[in-house]
């Protein structure tokens, strides 16, 4: 199992049969690798999350027949990046995603 | 699964039964990245930005347990920059 943060929702219409209408989230690694997961938890932009691979995602979701192979299995509360890692990639999503946590964290 | 670039169909006459007549297309990850061939279980073209799986979820969502697929296109991501915002 991974640790991967959140920094968008995917829209995808068209899809098959087989991947329901589960909701889709793009992930981010901390070396800035893009993936996307199938997200039984319903998690906000820019969370961090541990995710499991392969045939054992489909086995985090509600319904195992799911198409999936990376499944959000739950929102980890506290997370820092390892090293000099940048927090968040730095892409259109991430500014968005660190006012959020910023917002958060204010109160 | 994996974001990735549909470049082209991939022509192969002769292939192993199992596989019958299913579509295979050419995928990058990025422009000029990378390149695998996927089982085209959706219907796409060339420029769609479409997600894949891998594991058993690929040869399921290909036809069956059975299939020989580890790469499967699955969606087609309505709205998507290569630089990485949806």
């Amino acid at each position: 199992m991974e640790v991967l943060q959140v920094v968008a929702d995917l829209v995808c219409t068209r899809r098959v049969e087989g991947m329901q209408a589960v909701s889709l989230r793009v992930l981010q690694s901390e070396q800035g690798v893009v993936s996307v997961a199938s997200d039984p938890v319903g998690v906000p932009e820019g969370k961090w999350v541990f995710v499991t691979t392969g045939s054992a995602a489909r086995f985090a979701m509600p319904d195992p027949l799911t198409i999936t192979d990376l499944a959000i299995c739950g929102i980890v509360d506290h997370w820092e990046c390892a090293g000099n890692a940048q927090p968040a990639a730095p892409d259109a999503a991430a500014p968005d995603a660190g006012a959020r946590a910023g917002a958060r964290a204010a109160p | 699964m994996k974001i990735m670039c549909v470049e082209k169909t991939l022509v192969s006459t002769n292939r192993i039964e199992a596989f019958g007549h299913r579509p295979l297309l050419v995928l990058q990850e990025r422009a000029g990245g990378a390149r695998s061939v996927a089982v085209d279980a959706i219907g796409c073209v060339p420029g769609d930005w479409v997600i894949c799986v891998g594991s058993s979820a690929a040869r399921e969502a290909a036809g069956g347990r059975d299939f020989p697929s580890d790469l499967t296109i699955v969606g087609i991501i309505d709205r998507w920059t290569p630089e990485g915002s949806a």
